[in-house]
C-alpha cells in the first residue's frame, strides 16, 4: 500500500514562496512523474513528502495515516538521490543492508535480502567493492537495491539518470520501469526530461514556479495540454506556436501544432522556406522559415525527404489537431 | 637517460644540504655515542674532548638501559604523548561538531577556539601552572576552597546536614608535584592543541555529504549511527593527519616540562637528554639514538595505520 495524498501543501524558504499551497494524489502502485523546468520545486515537493523538508502548512498522507509530523525514517518511505549518497567507506553489500542493520535485523536475514536484491539487480559480482570502484550505472543500481531490500510504501527517486550517459540512461529507464511492473509499489519520480516522463509514468504531474499546471496520463497531457506550457513543454521536438492574426483566423488567441502534425506537400496551405535541416533517416526535422506564422516552425516528416537549406516547402497542418489557447493560455 | 642529468643537476643543492642537515648531526650524535665525553672531569681530563681514543663501544648505550630513570622517561613519553593525542582528538571531533552548524556569532567563536595556538608554548605552560593550576592561588586553589566553604555551610543546615557532615575536606591537588605533574602538561598541551585538531576536522566537516546524510536519516540512522558510520570514517584521514603531525611534536616537548616540575614526574626522554647533557655527552647521545629509534617505532605504526586510512 502506498497511497500519498498532499492536502493545501506549501513551502516558504524565508520570505520565498517555492511551493504555493497544492493539492495532489497519488494512488497506489501508481508510477507519477514530477516533471518541470529546473528550480520549479520539483525536488523540494519530493523532499517534502519524504520528510526531509518541513512542510510550512497544509498536511501529507500516506494510506490515510497523517504523516506531517512523523519523522522522515517512520514515513515508510525510500529514496534514491541524485548523486546516489551512496557510503562511501562501506562495500556495497554493507551499503544495501545498511537500513536493514539500522532496523535491527537479524544478520543472516540482512545477508538474504541483500544477496536476493543484489541478484535482482545484477549487483553480485560487486558486493565487496566499495562505492568508489564501481561505474556511474552500477552505482545507481545499489542506491536502487539500497532502497528496494527496505520494501518502502513507496519509492522516491531525484532525477537519478541525469549522471549517467545518454545510451546508459535509456538501458536504466527500461530497468526502473521493469522494476515498477515487478514491485507494484508507488514510485515517484522527479525529472526535468520531458522524455523520461513520458516514457516511463502512469501519471505525469507538470510543474510550473511550485504551481501545478496539469496531471494526468502522458497521452493525455499530449492529446489536450490544458495550457501553452503544459503544450509546449510536453512532447519532442516541441509544438509550434502562432500568435496574432494568423492565430485569429485559426480560431485561438494563440494556436499550437506539433512537429508530427504537419505534413510536407506540393503547394500547401502554408508556404516557407528550408532552414535547417536535421536528417535521421528515419525521419526528417525541417526549420522552416518566411511562413509568415511565426519565427520558425518545426516540421516533422516521415523517411528521408530530401530537401535541403533554401528550398521552398509546402506545408499543410492537420486541421482537426491544432491547439487553440484563448488569451491567458489556457485550451479553448 | 641523457634528459634526467639536468633535473638531477637541478635538485642536488636541496639533497646535499639536507644530506648534510640531517646526517652531520647524526653522525656526530653516533660518534658521541660510542667514546667517553664527558664535559667536566678533574681526574680524567682527557675524557673531556672528543677522541677516538676514549672508544667504549657500546658502553655508552648499556649504562643508559640499566638506569632506571631512562625507562621511567620513555614511560613518561608515552603516556604524555598518548594522552594528548587521545583528549586532542575527542576534544576536536566534539567541539569541530558543534560549531559546525549555524548560530549567531560563529565566527567570533571560531576566531576564539582558534587563539590558544597562537599563545608561546612556555607562556602556555606559566599560565597554567600559576594562574590555572596552583593550589592555593590558581583557579583550583580558589574553586576548592568555595567548595570546601559550601560544604561546611551545608553541615549546619537542617535536614542535609547529616549528609554533608559525613563528606571529607577537598584537597587541592599539587600539579607541580610528582604525582600531577605528568596530568597538568597533558592538560595544559591539550588545551594549546585542541584548536589545531578543530581547525582540521571543521574544515573536513564541511566537505561532508549531505546527501549522505539524508539518505541515513531515510535509511532510519540515528544521530549516533550517522556519527559513527559516516562522520567518523570521514574523519579517518584528518585524524591520522592530526595524530602523526602532533606525535612527533610532542615527543620533543621541553618547555612545559621545565615549567611545570622540572622533570620531577613528568621527565620525558628530551628532558632526560637534557639533563645528561649537563655533563655526560656520551651517555646523552646513546639515549639520544635511543630516542630516534623510539620516533622510528612509532612513526612505523602511525604510517601503517595512515597508510591503511589513505588506501580506503
Ligand atoms: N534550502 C533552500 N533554501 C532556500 N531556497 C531553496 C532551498 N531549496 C530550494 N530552494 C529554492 O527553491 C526553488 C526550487 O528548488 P528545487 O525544488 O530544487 O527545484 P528543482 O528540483 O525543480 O530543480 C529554487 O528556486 C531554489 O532556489
Ligand atoms: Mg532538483
Amino acid at each position: 500500500m502506498g497511497r500519498i495524498v498532499l492536502e493545501n501543501v506549501q513551502k516558504t524558504f524565508g520570505e520565498a514562496e517555492v511551493i504555493p499551497p497544492l493539492d495532489l494524489t497519488i494512488e497506489d502502485g501508481e508510477f507519477a512523474v514530477f516533471v518541470g523546468p529546473s528550480g520549479c520545486g520539483k525536488s523540494t515537493l519530493l523532499r517534502l513528502i519524504a520528510g526531509l523538508e518541513e512542510v510550512t502548512s497544509g498536511a501529507i498522507k500516506i494510506d490515510g495515516a497523517d504523516v506531517t509530523q512523523v519523522p522522515p525514517s517512520k514515513r515508510g518511505l525510500a529514496m534514491v538521490f541524485q548523486s546516489y549518497a551512496l557510503y562511501p567507506h562501506m562495500t556495497v553489500r554493507k551499503n544495501i543492508g545498511f537500513p536493514l542493520r539500522m532496523a535491527k535485523m537479524e544478520q543472516a536475514e540482512i545477508d538474504a535480502k541483500v544477496e536476493q536484491a543484489a541478484s535482482v539487480l545484477n549487483l553480485k559480482d560487486y558486493l565487496d567493492r566499495k562505492p568508489g570502484q564501481l561505474s556511474g550505472g552500477q552505482r545507481q543500481r545499489v542506491a536502487i537495491g539500497r532502497a528496494i531490500v527496505r520494501e518502502p510504501e513507496a519509492f522516491l527517486f531525484d532525477e537519478p539518470l541525469s549522471n549517467l550517459d545518454a545510451a546508459l540512461r535509456v538501458g536504466m529507464r527500461m530497468e526502473i520501469s521493469e522494476l515498477h511492473n515487478k514491485l507494484n509499489t508507488t514510485m515517484i519520480y522527479v525529472t526535468h526530461d520531458q522524455v523520461e516522463a513520458m516514457t516511463m509514468a502512469n501519471k505525469i504531474v507538470v510543474l510550473q514556479a511550485g504551481v501545478i499546471e496539469q496531471v494526468g496520463s502522458p497521452l493525455e497531457l499530449y492529446r489536450t495540454p490544458r495550457n501553452r506550457f503544459v503544450a509546449g513543454f510536453i512532447g519532442s521536438p516541441k509544438m509550434n506556436f502562432i500568435d496574432g492574426d494568423a492565430a485569429e483566423k485559426l480560431g485561438g488567441h494563440s494556436v499550437g501544432i506539433r512537429p508530427e502534425h504537419i505534413d510536407v506537400v506540393e503547394g500547401g496551405l502554408w508556404q516557407g522556406r528550408v532552414g535547417v535541416a536535421e536528417h535521421l533517416g528515419s525521419d526528417t526535422f525541417f526549420h522552416v522559415h518566411d511562413t509568415g506564422l511565426a519565427e520558425t516552425i518545426t516540421v516533422r516528416a516521415i523517411g528521408d525527404v530530401s530537401l535541403r537549406h533554401g528550398d521552398t516547402i509546402g506545408l499543410s497542418p492537420r486541421m482537426d489537431e491544432l491547439h487553440r489557447f484563448d488569451a491567458k493560455g489556457l485550451r479553448i | 637517460m641523457a634528459n634526467r642529468t639536468v633535473p638531477r643537476l637541478l635538485q642536488t643543492p636541496a639533497v646535499v644540504l639536507l644530506l648534510f642537515w640531517m646526517l652531520v648531526p647524526l653522525s656526530m650524535t653516533l660518534f658521541f655515542s660510542f667514546i667517553r665525553y664527558v664535559l667536566n672531569n678533574l681526574r680524567r681530563p682527557e675524557w673531556t674532548s672528543p677522541s677516538i681514543e676514549n672508544w667504549r663501544g657500546f658502553g655508552n648505550y648499556q649504562y643508559v638501559w640499566n638506569q632506571d630513570s631512562f625507562w621511567l622517561a620513555i614511560q613518561n613519553s608515552l603516556i604524555i604523548v598518548c594522552g594528548i593525542l587521545f583528549l586532542t582528538v575527542a576534544f576536536g571531533i566534539a567541539i569541530a561538531i558543534l560549531i559546525n552548524r549555524n548560530f549567531p556569532g560563529r565566527g567570533i567563536v571560531r576566531v576564539m577556539l582558534i587563539s590558544p595556538f597562537f599563545v608561546m608554548p612556555a607562556v602556555n605552560a606559566v599560565l597554567w601552572i600559576n594562574m590555572l593550576l596552583d593550589p592555593v592561588l590558581g583557579l583550583q586553589g580558589i574553586a576548592v576552597a568555595g567548595i570546601n566553604d559550601i560544604i561546611s555551610g551545608l553541615r549546619e543546615a537542617p535536614l542535609v546536614g547529616g549528609f554533608f557532615s559525613l563528606w571529607p575536606e577537598f584537597s587541592p591537588i599539587s600539579f607541580r608535584g610528582a604525582q600531577a605533574s605528568s596530568y597538568a602538561v597533558i592538560m595544559m598541551v591539550t588545551w594549546q592543541w585542541t584548536p589545531f585538531a578543530v581547525l582540521i576536522f571543521m574544515t573536513s566537516l564541511q566537505s561532508e555529504d549531505q546527501q549522505q546524510k539524508e539518505a541515513a536519516v531515510l535509511d532510519g540512522a540515528s544521530a549516533w549511527n550517522q556519527f559513527r558510520f559516516l562522520t567518523l570514517p570521514h574523519l579517518g584521514r584528518p585524524i591520522a593527519i592530526v595524530v602523526m603531525i602532533q606525535a612527533i611534536f610532542h615527543l620533543s616537548l621541553y618547555a612545559e616540562i621545565e615549567i611545570v616540575s622540572r622533570g620531577s614526574g613528568n621527565k620525558n626522554l628530551p628532558y632526560y637528554i637534557g639533563e645528561l647533557v649537563n655533563n655526560n655527552i656520551g651517555a646523552a647521545s646513546a639515549t639520544g639514538i635511543f630516542a630516534v629509534i623510539l620516533a622510528n617505532i612509532v612513526a612505523i605504526f602511525l604510517l601503517r595505520m595512515i597508510g591503511k586510512t589513505l588506501m580506503e
